[in-house]
């Protein structure tokens, strides 16, 4: 492991209080419906042109990292991904809220968010040029079949009803192929529409398909959005606590599989959070309870889409490929900096990058007490505001962080149409869930199959292609066991009870 | 809220849906016969003729099953707050071009503050709520156009 000498250069005050300011401020940022970890990295990120190289990169690290837990937020307490790396998270979350339990969801999301940063950096820490090369092992194939894989996930997500899941996730990855198509440019589906021209925004189509339903639902009675209890619980931390020791394996797997997923360029915190969710509820021995409001859960998904923060920064710092959107924009600050990154970067620039890793580690353990404190607040805010600001409130914000993706009016007209017909398709006993993971993994499933495709076809090797790469065929064998595990499970319960 | 309704019944709402989806895949494959590079339809077209057959699927398997018992709303909902709520954001999106986005905000957030209040109007919510609501929607622009450099629309009428 690298010397102790960084770990002290990343303890100075000066680190700490950065570690600290962008921990709050991505947490606060992240919260906000629409305004996502690379946003809040964008935003901040003049600050930094100032700064030494590593202390930047702290900075940005803490913001970065604030702003993936701070999404967990408004998924508990409004059914809204702050960003869309919490998606999953509204699955338990929002149930535990609506009974009442909105405060242990924000200390169990908390410690998961904690634990999947601390794994995330460890391997940053001490597995980064060997993990880099798997980044490198993916093709356009392989992205292909892991969408596949996260297509699997339907079955988890359309409650009792796959038929109508596979609906969901058809119309959404339609949903994608609006706008004009990213390999050939063919303007698919706009008919005419100007409006449509930059297809539909994953972030909006989130807002709506989640949030909008919650308000208009929200409008037409006269309950509480959440169940309150007025006894004073504190942060129920030692409650999180023991409930995230039972998960301990589930824990720490996600935060692996978030590790992994965020090495892979492109494949973000949605993917690791979802894939996660959908392994912790496979080997889960509470399965049904999954999407009832399940604390293993949530501990699945915050753990995963934190630890994709370390992740990500693997093959950003070795290869100086991005592993996230924000990585994108960390990686460009690095540059105006005139850091270059590399495999070079971890010998020669060792000060550099390994008191940053170091200073990842403290924005992640002060997590703990902001993250805590601030989601208390924000618990108690929602549980006490009245109804007749709160629903305002919400529509407002969905409606300006709408907006702000891309400073377009008719993205929040799509945002709220889109609502509408979530709100009309859950009626019917149609999930939100599949459609959006048609919407975000349909650009990378659509993306991964035309290129192998073109190359298959050109080497006459097509067959090949698809199914002759070993990792292609790991990840099929995982996707035929993910399909046919639910089988197997029910066919091993009627044999269990014969004898 | 949903509750189950004591006769047996099929979904007839899921088979409604299906046949819109059937009906929208029907448009999209057309669509896709305006295309020029392969690239571009033949995973639209996948996944449109996916989605016709699992909804012509949907239609059969409710067809040919003994009925079941389809969800039903139960009582005491408002549907014109709920369009209410809708309406509001619409008109506000429409109006913003002209009005700008503080002014569209303030005058939605007094609405929707209207249509979600199931509370009696006193003295002191009259006199509060209109100042929480500026406070607000003052809040979020300026967070948003001052320290986010956000360029929210300023409206024609205020140019």
């Amino acid at each position: 492991m690298p010397g102790f000498e960084y770990l002290v250069a990343a303890l100075t005050l000066w680190h700490i209080f950065l570690a600290l300011s962008g921990v709050i401020a991505g947490t606060v940022i992240g919260s906000l419906p629409g305004l996502t970890a690379t946003m809040a990295v964008a935003v901040l990120v003049p600050i930094t042109f100032s700064m030494a190289p590593s202390s930047a990169l702290i900075l940005m690290g803490a913001i970065y990292t604030g702003a993936i837990y701070g999404g967990a937020y408004a998924a508990i307490l409004l059914n809204t991904p702050g960003t869309p790396s919490a998606i999953a998270t509204t699955f338990d979350g929002f149930p535990m809220a609506r009974r009442g339990e909105g405060d242990l969801a924000i200390s169990i999301a908390c410690l998961a968010s904690v634990t999947g940063g601390f794994v995330g950096a460890a391997f940053l820490l001490m597995l980064s040029p060997p993990l880099a090369k798997v980044a490198l092992a993916f093709g356009p194939v392989e992205y292909f079949w892991l969408a596949v894989f996260g297509l699997t996930l339907i079955s988890a997500l359309s409650e009792g009803n796959l038929l109508k899941g596979l609906m969901g996730a058809c119309f959404g990855l339609l949903l994608a192929s609006v706008g004009i198509a990213e390999i050939s440019a063919d303007v698919r589906f706009t008919f005419g529409s100007q409006v449509l021209l930059g297809g539909i925004e994953t972030v909006s189509a989130l807002i709506g398909l989640y949030c909008i339903p919650v308000l208009i639902d929200l409008v037409a009675t006269p309950d509480k959005h959440l169940k309150v209890t007025h006894q004073p619980r504190g942060f129920r931390f030692f409650e999180a606590l023991a409930i995230s020791w039972k998960a301990k394996l589930s824990l720490l797997r996600s935060s692996v599989i978030g590790t992994l997923v965020g090495i892979l360029p492109g494949a973000g915190g949605s993917i690791a959070g979802l894939v996660a969710y959908s392994e912790a509820r496979r080997t889960s021995s509470r399965r049904e309870h999954f999407g009832k409001g399940e604390p293993e859960g949530i501990l699945a998904t915050e753990s995963a889409n934190n630890a994709t923060v370390g992740g990500g920064f693997i093959p950003t710092l070795v290869l100086g490929i991005p592993g996230t959107p924000p990585d994108a924009v960390i990686l460009g600050a690095l540059l105006i900096q005139g850091v270059r990154t590399g495999p070079s970067l971890f010998t020669e620039g060792g000060s550099i990058v390994y008191t940053f890793i170091y200073g990842l580690f403290i924005a992640t353990a002060l997590m703990l007490p902001v993250g805590l404190v601030i989601g208390r607040y924000a618990y108690r805010t929602i549980i006490t505001v009245p109804k007749a600001v709160l629903v305002p409130t919400v529509a407002f914000m969905t409606m300006i962080g709408t907006y702000a993706i891309r400073n377009s009016v008719s993205d929040i007209i799509i945002m709220i149409v889109l609502g509408v017909i979530g709100w009309i398709l859950n009626r019917f006993g149609f999930s939100p869930s599949p459609i959006v993971l048609g919407l975000i993994l349909g650009r990378i499933a659509e993306q991964g199959f035309v290129q192998a495709w073109t190359i298959g076809a050109a080497t006459g090797e097509l067959w090949k292609m698809f199914f002759g790469r070993p990792i292609s065929l790991a990840i099929i064998v995982f996707i035929l066991f993910s399909l046919s595990y639910p089988l197997l499970r029910a066919r091993w319960s009627r044999r269990a009870g014969r004898t | 809220m949903t509750t189950r309704s004591p006769q047996p019944k099929r979904d007839i709402g899921g088979m409604a849906t299906a046949c819109v989806f059937i009906v929208l895949s029907c448009i999209a494959l057309w669509d896709t016969t305006t295309m020029m590079d392969s690239d571009s339809y033949v995973f639209p077209r996948a996944i449109a003729i996916a989605l016709i057959v699992f909804s012509l699927l949907l239609i059969l398997y409710n067809l040919i099953r003994p009925g079941e018992r389809a969800p039903v709303t139960a009582g005491g909902e408002s549907t014109p707050r709920r369009v209410m709520l809708v309406a509001v954001m619409l008109l506000s999106c429409f109006a913003m071009p002209w009005l700008g986005f503080l002014l569209c905000g303030m005058v939605s957030f007094g609405l929707l503050m209207m249509v979600s209040m199931y509370e009696p109007w006193t003295t002191k919510r009259r006199l509060i709520y209109p100042v929480v609501a500026v406070a607000v929607v003052a809040g979020f622009y300026t967070l948003f156009s001052t320290f986010l450099m956000v360029p929210l629309p300023v409206g024609f009428l205020f140019e």
